[in-house]
């Protein structure tokens, strides 16, 4: 071969190599095939289908209504790898048109510009506003509207009712207080079961069951001024909050495992029957209708005789919210197809299939309702049958993410025996401080 | 023909790998360094505060602790992987029976996942659930059991020995490939002067390897200030971060705090740990022999080169 055509064939073996590695970095699909408009959706978990099932089923049910039209396409990770792709693709311009986002972390997407108001949304579409009856002002800044909740969470502790009546316990009820609990598991303990199942291991989140304790130690009153830095986190109210806490760790409440364990390990302690109570919310209910069936119970926890704020308190609350990218607006298809989505994610369909996956939407439908066999739900549904107020959002969803952190870190320090309850809130003020 | 000694050559075919290297390593070493002088989410635009987050290091208790437990790690896994890799090595260089099965059986924890090491390891070390408290508890020793992971104490220590359980094939490896190097003839008059085992370690072998501990003694102090996964793993940092490293509280604070700022001050600090060990260790240890016949060769070439310019 002469040397200019092996010089030429060179080159363009390397123009190729350079293309190919070019396209590789090349933008994304544009979210349009043909004339179906495609809506990207984030979505903090690997496996919707699996993971998030009700969100899966809607999203099928909605891609097979709008068949041909509109579809809608999971970009899925784990809650960890999502937030930060978010950031990554926030910062590239390369969103998921719809998304969910931790409550703590979607206020500072809503400053710099990122999200979509919603308002305008929510005006031109009455009965959604209507059915989702205020839930949504969690998200709204006073600015915008730059979210809606993903669904509606209620959170306390799930009891196996087994476990109780053979350790010769009576069951927790609305009035139960903070003494008659500590009693209560001091007699789950020494009838040879784990009280409590709780695992912190990757797992400072799952601290669920202790929003209803802040909620009843007046945490909604008290939190704007201390985000402000108007009031510490180390206050009185608070000190006889972490108090609690630590009085049920001396009774011996929490597994042996804490450190060790994750959620995940900690729940299916609880499925096996190898704890009484295990604190979170109603997405677990359908694990537990499965495992437990009629076995299962609910309550929202105790209450406190010294402190003046309210106990009557149903921590149900908005889940962490779905928000839609800034740039939507501006391709007039993808806007439409994202309200048609909007439409059937917050409307009766979506309610109905999320009822049925024992999941509460966070809109309000009247005809729609649990059967009577999902036994985990409506012990929940029994419970909020008292008709208490809620907060406008759980106490740990009004943080910003290093304050969150630290106040997963400062439950988990008292439980397992490293904090006291005055260092526990410090380390709070601290992450406010910086 | 072509001359690739060429200084264009030269610089053609460094060329690539140093795009590469810039890209991947040193802009965002770069980018991390500039981050860590501003208070920064990760969204939006950094806001500069100077040394602050430097400043705040040395009032963070959490910092301390992650320190202390990288350097326990750190000489713990340094002086356990430097000596036994170099004495296994020698010991699997003979060919005695069973040696390379043997190989084959150190070397095979290198190729597991860090993530899988860390699982592995979870179910031998948790306190709870584990193998080891187990027989401590089926052999009625009961007393003896102890918070091997998860406690506050003994975490770092069991971490060092994981890490040591996962790198010592790779490291033996390439302590058995300097010995292959090794010429036979000096081996072989060592034996015919009387020389015993001992006395061929120290005052022939090690000498003459020097080369390849600076190497792996670079490796362990780089490796032990990445370690990442398996605590991840084994305690994800805890209880109440006590466990951290200086790499996952980096990891901790950026991601899950979303202190961006604070958090690639960490690594930039971790970072010039790393390369002041590295440094302190090639000027006190490194292979100086060969540094300074290098400069004398090239020197001797400058010598020659100038001299056949005069001549």
């Amino acid at each position: 071969m002469k040397k200019p055509l092996r010089k030429v064939m060179a080159a363009a073996l390397a123009l190729t190599l350079i293309m190919s590695l070019l396209a590789g970095c090349g933008s994304k699909d544009e979210g349009t095939s043909g004339d179906v408009v495609t809506i990207k959706f984030g979505i903090h978990v690997a496996n919707p289908e699996e993971q998030e099932n009700v969100t899966y089923q809607i999203v099928q049910a909605f891609n097979e209504k709008f068949e041909g039209q509109y579809a809608v396409e999971f970009e899925a990770s784990d809650t960890e790898t999502h937030s930060k792709n978010m950031k990554l693709e926030a910062e590239d311009g390369t969103l998921p048109d719809i998304f969910w986002i931790d409550a703590s972390e979607a206020p500072d997407y809503a400053a710099n510009g990122y999200l979509l108001d919603l308002s305008g949304y929510l005006e031109e579409n009455a009965d959604i506003d209507t059915a989702l009856n205020g839930m949504e002002n969690a998200f709204n800044n006073g600015e915008m509207q730059y979210g809606v909740p993903y669904q509606c969470n209620v959170q306390g502790f799930f009891y196996n009712k087994e476990i109780f009546d053979s350790a010769n316990v009576a069951y927790p009820t609305d009035d139960t207080t903070y003494e008659e609990f500590v009693q209560m598991v001091k007699d789950l303990k020494a009838a040879g079961t784990t009280p409590i199942s709780i695992g912190s291991k990757n797992s400072g989140f799952a601290m669920w069951e202790f929003n209803e304790f802040l909620a009843r130690y007046g945490w909604e009153d008290m939190y704007k001024d201390m985000a402000d830095g108007n009031a510490k986190y180390n206050n009185d109210e608070l000190v006889k909050c972490f108090e609690k806490i630590d009085g049920l760790r001396e009774a011996g409440a929490f597994s042996d495992t804490v450190a060790t364990s994750e959620y995940f390990d900690a729940k299916q302690a609880f499925i096996d029957g190898n704890a009484a109570m295990f604190g979170t919310g109603q997405w677990d209910c359908a694990a537990f209708d499965e495992a437990l069936g009629d076995k299962v119970g609910f309550w929202w926890g105790p209450k406190f005789a010294d402190t003046d704020a309210n106990q009557d308190i149903a921590m149900k609350v908005p889940s962490a919210p779905l928000v839609v990218s800034a740039a939507v607006a501006e391709d007039e298809a993808k806007m439409a197809a994202l309200t048609e989505f909007l439409n059937f994610y917050y409307g009766e369909e979506a309610a109905g299939i999320s009822f049925a996956g024992s999941i509460f939407p966070a809109t309000n439908y009247s005809d729609v309702a649990a059967t009577d066999t999902q036994y985990a739900m409506n012990s929940m549904i029994e419970v909020l049958g008292s008709g208490w107020g809620s907060p406008a959002a759980a106490p740990d969803q009004t943080l910003n993410a290093a304050v969150q952190e630290a106040l997963y870190d400062s439950i988990f320090g008292v439980i397992q025996g490293n904090y006291s309850p005055s260092q526990a809130l410090d380390k709070m003020d601290a992450a406010q401080a910086n | 023909m072509y001359w690739l000694s060429k200084t264009r050559y030269k610089v053609g075919l460094l060329l690539p790998s140093i795009l590469l290297y810039s890209v991947f390593i040193i802009i965002p070493i770069g980018m991390a360094v500039r981050y860590s002088f501003t208070k920064y989410s990760g969204l939006g635009r950094p806001e500069f505060t100077g040394f602050s987050n430097y400043i705040r290091m040395f009032s963070d208790e959490l910092f301390w602790s992650s320190f202390k437990n990288t350097m326990i790690m750190f000489v713990l896994a340094f002086v356990l992987l430097l000596v036994l890799s170099f004495l296994i090595a020698v010991l699997l260089n003979k060919k005695l029976k069973g040696s390379d099965l043997s190989k084959a059986l150190i070397f095979s924890p290198a190729i597991i996942a860090p993530i899988i090491v860390g699982i592995i390891w979870v179910y031998i070390l948790d306190p709870n659930v584990g193998i080891i408290n187990g027989i401590l508890d089926a052999v009625g020793a009961s007393d003896l059991k102890q918070e091997w992971i998860g406690g506050a104490t003994l975490t770092p220590y069991s971490l060092a020995i994981v890490y040591f359980w996962q790198q010592l094939g790779y490291l033996v490896t390439i302590f058995i490939a300097g010995l292959k190097m090794l010429p036979e003839e000096v081996m072989e008059a060592a034996i015919i002067d009387g020389a015993n085992e001992r006395q061929k370690i120290i005052r022939i072998i090690i000498p003459m390897m020097k080369s390849n501990i600076s190497t792996v003694a670079i490796l362990i102090i780089t490796g032990v200030f990445k370690i990442f996964e398996i605590v991840q793993q084994t305690t994800g940092g805890g209880p109440n971060h006590l466990s951290e490293t200086l790499v996952t509280y980096s990891y901790t604070m950026t991601f899950d705090s979303g202190d961006y700022g604070y958090g690639m001050s960490l690594a930039t600090v971790t970072f010039i740990i790393s390369l002041i060990i590295v440094g302190l260790y090639s000027l006190f240890f490194g292979d100086n022999d060969a540094k300074k016949e290098a400069r004398r060769k090239r020197k001797e070439e400058k010598m020659l080169k100038k001299g056949g310019v005069q001549a």
